[in-house]
């Protein structure tokens, strides 16, 4: 008996047809997973059923009614909730004040209710049984104890369907499974869950059916027991992955262009000294918060409190220094690149220039014929599929904006790229294309230090990898040891290994 | 549609020239005649009134009924006035677009008004002699100056303290104000070399004051070049769009949002040069209110003030169409009291087309 149906909901934006014609449905009181590979459309469908989208076409029914929900509010009334992985509440309230905040107890005068209030929030918590103190401030909280505020939000408004978007991908060990054994309850209770993810193993233990999407079109919904992992593996990539060896790896490595000796800061990294050669792709692995992206920030001259050494070609620059590490030829893609590796209003032309002003200006005209030149070669290198140069950036698809980022390194002539998630939230064809030009990068010779927290990613494409355990370089793996469970083991710390 | 008109139509500020067009035709229209006294060109060269004969011989003075829109005096009136607020728009267009805000313009140039006025005194008729074109141009640069240096001043505030450019300037807003009234104790200051109102207030033919016009034009010039063209425009447009990504391709994000208030004040500045030399005098409490209508004529002109977005052209564009509004409200015959009504509902209604036009654009993307 299905409780939730889709059909044929399609969902467009600007430059990616994000789903195309998604059917699917979902009986009511199971967990339901939704896996797909970044930029498969699982987190949109997730987000249209909670109101967050309106789908473009198709229809959705909850219980044999057609719904449209306009907006979050109307999706709540009609029972459905999301457990965002953003922040979803206030941070400067109270857990009680954020979970009573649509419908505030009040006294006469329009006065809050405060022991009402705490009463009322007290009650949430405890029936999903957390262990939230209801007058702490939300922003003080764990994003673990933040989803399960959530969540306590969810069931206490009488939510029968909550969507969680990557629930676990920001928690402990710990935290994770407290929140499998809420999940587990709230399934007993007859709650309908869908759970949006990429973690295998977790959908495997927790869920019931599953549906996988690629590209945006809905592949297979099987029942979790008649499936097996390598099986939805291979219904997320859509073929055999074809393992295909980097060209840079048969030629010998060059003369050592980046070196980083002790380099620290506070709270984030200490002690961090690597060294990469010319041909070279090193990774840097590491579980969320190990200090990746701060590393690499770091040596982009971005952190104010490092400390220790950079050299490239041997020669040391100017520590916390971007232009130091503009002039030394170190580029940096970072990692999210809306918000800091594009300007999203500006087009191709412009954005593919940004960092090459100096060298594009002349007595501080731009040379425009230069500018042109330039961004149109990156963007036939490249690939990138745009009306033409002057398309303002924020309407292209993910792959096409990461392939501006990049290119804006390239225009500079960089000698040393930082890459910083090289392919998230990109698709699978872009993906394999960014793969090759990273390979051909260092067949040019440009030393590449590669941060992601795609594993296979990695393993594909790098002459060695780094592992980072809580800020620390918790070893080294070369090629031949490559493997994913050691890999785990070194990220994760022998400790975890087991549960790895 | 046309290509030609397809051009026309996606041109940034067509838009803008539209409604130019419109108010034009509408303040025409309802605008009626005024009676004025005719002129005519004496065989020496000067001015004299054309004076009528009737049957009797009796001698009067002729008239003419001209359209109290579109006649050259009102235009001529109309096209000064825009470029006082014109210049500062361009200074301001900048400030916007680079994501900030200025809230101090009309005491910046109240104060560089003040201090120009007051060296110009000091080589005035009741001063020390001094070559006229040496002290006009002291003046000036006293002005442009002053109005640099408050530009400077809230630049390096804002960079160095990471306050809010809204905080940053509202503070200086009231601060250079002040500093304006102590330094005259209220008093007006006059009394100019007379070269120096020769100079500003050369006029072409029939009271046609041309100087302003032409530094109007210079100035927006100027910004478009600067916007448009130069290395360092650029960097504001990609601050203003996103300041971080912008620190992350090695943009000096401090020097540039510096540089964007040192242009701001130095428009503000230009345009108490001109100030001077059309009305002769300065008080502290000139230019009170004119960060309402530099800001209106920007937003009108398309900035964001998310910044990011705007153009020079625009802004004057947008403060014509702010200062046809200011006087269609004389020439209609509304109380004076309505403008200020008037002015704030046009920028509210300028943010909500442009918000619907995103919209739409957007719309379009995505149906594409």
């Amino acid at each position: 008996m299905s409780y939730i149906e889709f059909r044929a909901v399609t969902k467009r934006f600007p430059g990616v047809l994000a789903l195309d014609g998604v059917s699917f449905s979902i009986p009511r009181g199971t967990c339901h997973a939704l896996i797909g590979e970044n930029g498969a459309g699982k987190s949109t469908l997730g987000k249209i059923l909670a109101g967050v989208y309106t789908a473009d076409a198709g229809e959705i029914r909850l219980d044999g009614k057609p719904i449209a929900p306009a907006d979050p509010l109307a999706a709540r009334q009609l029972g459905i909730a999301m457990v965002h992985q953003e922040l979803a509440f206030c941070p400067n309230l109270s857990v009680a004040e954020n979970l009573c905040l649509g419908d505030l107890p009040l006294r006469a005068g329009g006065f809050v209710d405060r022991a009402a209030l705490l009463a009322r929030a007290t009650e949430m918590l405890a029936s999903i049984h957390a262990d939230v103190d209801p007058e702490a401030l939300i922003g003080t909280l764990s994003t673990g104890k933040e989803q399960l505020v959530q969540i306590a939000a969810a069931v206490g408004t009488g939510a029968q369907v909550i969507v969680m978007d990557e629930p676990s991908s920001s928690l402990s060990a710990g935290e994770t499974h407290e929140l499998f054994s809420l999940v587990r309850k709230l399934k007993a209770r007859g709650l309908t869950l869908i759970y949006v993810s990429h973690r295998m193993s977790e959908l495997f233990e927790l869920c019931d059916h599953i549906t996988v999407l690629r590209d945006g079109r809905h592949v297979a919904t099987e029942a979790i027991a008649a499936t097996t992992p390598s099986r939805v593996v291979s219904q997320m990539i859509g073929r055999e992955l074809r393992v295909q060896t980097p060209a840079h790896l048969s030629r010998p490595a060059g003369p050592e262009r980046l070196r980083i000796e002790a380099l620290s800061s506070p709270t984030k990294f200490s002690n961090i000294s690597l060294s990469v050669r010319a041909g070279e792709i090193v990774g840097l692995a590491g579980l969320v918060g190990a200090g990746r992206s701060e590393t690499v920030q770091a040596v982009f001259g971005l952190d104010p409190a490092a400390t220790g050494s950079v050299l490239v070609n041997d020669r040391p620059i100017a520590p916390r220094s971007i232009e130091a590490a503009l002039d030394a030829r170190i580029g940096l893609l970072p990692e999210d690149r809306k918000r800091q590796g594009l300007v999203l209003g500006l087009n191709c032309r412009e954005n593919t220039a940004l960092a090459s002003l100096p060298v594009l200006s002349r007595l501080g005209w731009v040379r425009r014929g230069a500018e042109r030149t330039l961004a149109d070669r990156y963007q036939k290198r490249l690939r990138v599929k745009a009306p033409s140069l002057e398309t303002i950036v924020g309407g292209l698809s993910g792959g096409n904006q990461q392939k501006i980022a990049l290119a804006k390194w390239l225009a500079r002539d960089c000698d040393v790229l930082l890459i910083d998630e090289p392919t998230r939230g990109v698709d699978v064809g872009a993906k394999a294309e960014i793969y090759a030009l990273l390979d051909e990068l260092a067949c040019e010779g440009k030393a590449l230090l590669v941060v992601s927290s795609e594993l296979p990613e990695l393993l594909g494409l790098c002459t060695r990898i780094l592992v980072l355990r809580n800020g620390r370089l918790a070893g080294e793996v070369p090629r031949a040891d490559f493997g994913e469970a050691a890999l785990m083991r070194l990220m994760a710390g022998v400790d975890h290994a087991s549960a790895a | 549609m046309p290509p030609f008109l397809r051009t026309l139509f996606r041109f940034q500020e067509s838009g803008l020239l539209v409604v130019i067009l419109v108010l034009g035709v509408l303040l025409t229209a309802f605008a009626g005649t005024v009676r004025t006294p005719k002129f005519e060109k004496a065989a020496d060269g000067t001015r004299q009134r054309v004076f009528a004969t009737d049957d009797q011989g009796n001698r009067s003075p002729a008239f003419e009924a001209k359209n109290k829109f579109l006649n050259a005096q009102n235009l001529a009136q109309l096209a000064k006035d825009t470029s006082f607020i014109a210049i500062m728009a361009v200074g301001m267009a900048i400030v916007i677009i680079s994501g900030g805000i200025d809230l101090s313009v009309g005491s910046i140039y109240a104060l560089a008004s003040v201090l120009g006025a007051m060296v110009l005194n000091h080589f005035g008729p009741e001063g020390i002699a001094l070559a006229p074109l040496a002290a006009c141009a002291l003046g000036a640069l006293t002005c442009l100056g002053a109005g640099a240096l408050c530009g400077l001043a809230n630049g390096g505030l804002i960079v160095a303290l990471g306050v809010h450019p809204f905080i940053i300037t509202l503070g200086a807003m009231a601060i250079l104000r002040g500093i304006a009234f102590v330094t005259t104790k209220g008093q007006s200051i006059g009394g100019f070399p007379a070269a120096f109102r020769e100079l500003v207030r050369f006029e072409l033919g029939n009271g046609l004051s041309v100087v302003p016009l032409v530094i109007m034009v210079l100035v927006t010039v100027l910004g478009w070049i600067y916007l448009s063209r130069l290395a360092a425009g650029r960097r504001v447009y990609a601050i203003g769009g996103n300041e971080q990504a912008a620190r992350f391709s090695g943009i000096r994000v401090g020097r540039v949002k510096l540089g964007v208030y040192v242009l701001a004040g130095l428009a503000a500045g230009v345009s108490a040069v001109l100030s001077l030399g059309y009305y002769g005098a300065a008080t502290s409490g000139d230019g009170q209110g004119y960060e309402l209508n530099v800001i209106a004529a920007s937003v009108v002109g398309g900035c964001s003030l998310t910044g990011g977005r705007g153009s020079a052209l625009g802004v004057v564009l947008g403060a014509l169409i702010i200062q046809m509004i200011a006087s269609g409200i004389v020439i209609l015959g509304i109380d004076q009291n309505y403008s200020q009504i008037i002015i704030g509902a046009v920028v509210i209604a300028a943010v909500v087309l442009d918000n619907v036009n995103t919209w739409l654009a957007k719309r379009r993307l995505t149906r594409a």
